[in-house]
């Protein structure tokens, strides 16, 4: 067999399609995990056992359970009880959940990190329990999360591959169908390979990036 | 006027504070002198509301501190500055001090600010305004810290201990501005181990002892026979002098 990549130049635009609906449904399910993050984070520390207690239940959930059958479940099974939704949806709304709850233990951890003497100056100063969480605890365990974050979010990317388990023609999807239809199964893997590879080389190095932005001032001595 | 009576509290089976009384007034300085461990920072955490106490009252302006509803307004009324300042790391100089009067007094943030930067010239540090707290030296930041706590208008600052953490360059710094503050009429609550210091700018002395107040008595007569009468003062200010 002759290894030859240009027999895929045809199914460029076809696997480019794909590439497209993976960026999409990453992008989405970042934000998405992030926002959960954060909010089951905060719930996690909050003061009121209730909130500390659901929040851990949903954390052990849907850590301790496999992504794929999350995500069958929520495609096959809630139709069964008359929940229609479509792939990608499903696909967003399953990687924000699933990744909200990898994304809130690290964002709690990085809130526990807090100095107690920093959040005690500002509630002496009478800030809001509200504001205190928004202007203060969170961007400093923002800040300490970022590469922690970095992994959780490129670990989310190479999840959303399983998306092509539920009829979704997203990167990994399509190149499936380019596979049988060419019989090249080597060649367009090892397309997708290299595409994953360089997808979250790219990511890694964008939250290296923000790392530093954010912690630019936080060395001892810099000026 | 800050009310203090029967104040107790207590952390686990230890008494930290066993049946405080103190005045402080408008206008004065109060030194709170005492050994380690004699319950003075727990004394300033009590008043600002950071422990929650077990009997006795604490009122600022009259509210009451372990109420709820009071505890914000009582909170407005007074400032602290921390032994390890406690800055917050991710905000400049500037956007430190003003970040409690715009959010709290709805002050507009362009003023706040102008504000702050008049506070740090105030305190000789104008060219370190949007340096990060990581960038400043320790007495830059307790001056800082001590900016912070002046923005809101206080009418008490609270001071806990604000040089133990300093060298001996850092805390000449940071007194020399206490003092001034001082002699411009700031009330002061003043926790320390720096004893000539506080005989220099205080009204009063108060000295803790085992959670207990073993004496309350105006600056000169702490420092002469009266103070000296009592045992403990004595032996703790020998001692003090001998380092």
């Amino acid at each position: 067999m002759k290894f030859d990549l240009s027999i895929l130049a045809k199914h460029i635009p076809f696997l480019l399609e794909g590439a497209w609906l993976t960026f999409q449904a990453c992008l989405l399910a970042v934000i998405g995990s992030l926002v959960v993050g954060l909010l089951v984070a905060a719930a996690r520390t909050s003061a009121s056992p209730l909130l500390n207690r659901l929040s851990a239940i949903y954390v052990d959930i849907f850590r301790n359970i496999p992504f794929i059958v999350q995500l069958f479940f929520f495609y096959f099974g809630l139709p069964e009880i008359g929940i229609y939704i479509d792939a990608f949806t499903t696909g967003v709304i399953a990687m924000s959940v699933a990744g909200g709850a990898f994304t809130s233990d690290v964002i709690r951890s990085g809130i526990l990190a807090i100095d107690p003497g920093i959040i005690e100056a500002a509630q002496v100063s009478g800030l809001r329990k509200s504001t205190i969480l928004r202007k203060i605890v969170m961007p400093i365990a923002l800040r300490a999360s970022v590469r922690p974050l970095g992994s959780v979010f490129i670990n989310l990317i190479l999840t959303s591959s399983i998306l092509s388990t539920i009829t979704l023609n997203e990167l990994t999807g399509s190149a499936k169908i380019v596979a049988s239809q060419t019989f090249r199964p080597f060649e367009v893997y090892f397309v997708l390979l290299v595409a994953y590879a360089a997808l979250t080389w790219f990511v890694s190095i964008l939250i290296s990036m923000l790392h530093r932005y954010l912690n630019r001032n936080q060395a001892e001595g810099a000026v | 006027m800050i009310g203090i009576t029967g104040l107790r509290k207590s952390f686990g089976a230890a008494t930290v504070l066993n049946g405080i009384d103190l005045e402080i007034r408008q206008g004065e300085v109060v030194s709170v002198l005492g050994s380690s461990g004699s319950g003075k920072s727990t004394l300033i955490r009590c008043i600002n509301g950071l422990e929650k106490i077990d009997a006795g009252r604490i009122t600022v302006d009259g509210f009451d501190v372990s109420k709820p509803r009071d505890l914000a307004e009582a909170r407005k009324r007074s400032g602290t500055v921390f032994q390890l300042f406690n800055l917050y790391p991710h905000m400049t100089a500037v956007q430190n001090i003003a970040l409690a009067p715009v959010e709290v007094l709805k002050v507009p943030r362009k003023e706040a600010e102008a504000e702050a930067r008049r506070l740090l010239q105030q305190v000789g540090l104008s060219e370190r305004a949007d340096a990060y707290p990581a960038q400043l030296s320790g007495g830059q930041r307790q001056r800082v810290g001590i900016c912070r706590a002046l923005a809101m208008k206080p009418s008490y600052l609270l001071l806990d201990e604000v040089t133990s953490a300093l060298d001996p360059e850092m805390t000449a710094e940071v007194l020399s501005i206490l003092a001034n503050l001082a002699k411009g009429g700031t009330t002061m609550v003043f926790v320390t181990h720096e004893i000539e210091f506080a005989r220099s700018i205080s009204s009063r002395i108060a000295f803790l002892d085992k959670g207990q107040m073993i004496a309350d008595l105006p600056t000169e007569e702490f420092f002469s026979d009266k103070g000296m009468a009592l045992p403990r003062v004595a032996q703790f200010l020998s001692k003090m002098r001998k380092d």
